[in-house]
């Protein structure tokens, strides 16, 4: 069976986006699927250094956390290193980092920087496509 | 169903999607083709996602049990090959013909694997797992003048087992195309 390629675009932060994000990073590349995400705007957050710090749930999804620890769902640090291990690659966008000022070292290991024409290289022979 | 064998055992109890998917994937790469992996998760959405998990990457779903809450998944790594046997001994029966003899009482030996066998078999098959055949061979001596329909999933290990059993003497060996794959008779589980 050939591998199916699917191509993740996360663009917003906060905690429970980046649970939706490597949630079906992991699970697709755990059914041997390619995988790429393209990480913009405050989706950096995600594969920040500080992402423990950076990531909230947000006023009014206060609730989830309570949820998470009894769901036992693993932390947003091991969830990337299993999308990691897994060979998820993970693409931070230039364009943002300009803008915000945010460097390559800001990001856990793993990440490559690239602009959107890197993203769309690989999305052209998705055949799957999600944004969060 | 406490019986069933497996190779490998995975415990994710407690654990919420997709991390089941996910230690069945890293557990499946440590397994050899041909064993079968028993993942025991308490994830309500695991009964579904295994089964897709399994067609999806290839590997053979073989069942789910459920017993208070808990889910114990079976899946046999497949062979790249197996999909497309190659077939090499020259006597063959389809599962037709076999299901039309059924009534006679026919001698059928089932290769697959234990856990396979237990989730579902021809009432009255032998259970030989391919792996464990030459050691059978002995016990299995008085029947190698009879007609031997020899069956397994999709007629891959039925045909090896089928060739080792004619070098051994048995002269009417037939091993039975596609096998339980396509198997629409009678079935029991044990």
């Amino acid at each position: 069976m050939a591998n199916k390629r699917v191509a993740i675009i996360a663009s917003n932060g906060g905690l429970d986006s980046a649970y939706k994000v490597l949630n079906i990073a992991t699970a697709a590349a755990s059914t041997d699927a390619e995988v790429a995400i393209f990480f913009t705007f405050e989706a950096l957050a995600i594969i920040h250094r500080d992402a423990a710090a950076m990531l909230t749930m947000g006023p009014g999804k206060e609730h989830y956390a309570e949820g998470f620890k009894r769901a036992n769902v693993p932390g947003i640090s091991d969830m990337l290193e299993m999308a990691k291990e897994l060979g998820v690659k993970m693409i931070a966008c230039q364009m943002t980092m300009d803008v915000t000022g945010m460097t390559k070292e800001m990001f856990i290991d793993g990440v490559e920087v690239g602009g959107a024409v890197t993203f769309l290289d690989f999305a052209y022979d998705a055949d799957v496509t999600v944004t969060f | 169903m406490s019986d069933v064998q497996a190779n490998k055992s995975i415990d994710c109890k407690g654990l919420s999607c997709p991390m089941p998917i996910v230690r069945t994937k890293k557990a499946i790469d440590e397994v050899q083709p041909g064993q079968v992996l028993e993942v025991i998760a308490t994830d309500p959405g695991s009964v579904a996602d295994m089964k897709a998990w399994a067609e999806r990457t290839g590997h053979q779903f073989i069942g789910t049990t459920a017993e208070n809450g808990t889910f114990t998944h079976y899946i046999r790594k497949s062979n790249p090959s197996e999909t497309k046997p190659e077939q090499t001994h020259p006597h063959v029966i389809s599962n037709e013909d076999l299901l039309a003899k059924l009534p006679d009482h026919p001698v059928i030996l089932d290769v697959r694997e234990p856990a396979e066998y237990a989730f579902g078999h021809i009432p009255g098959a032998k259970l030989v797992p391919f792996g464990e055949l030459e050691e059978a061979i002995a016990d299995l001596q008085p029947l190698a003048e009879q007609d031997i329909h020899v069956i397994c999933r999709t007629g891959s290990r039925s045909d090896m087992a089928c060739q080792v059993l004619s070098e051994r003497g048995f002269s009417n060996v037939k091993n039975v195309i596609p096998g339980m794959t396509g198997w629409t008779g009678p079935v029991e589980s044990k």
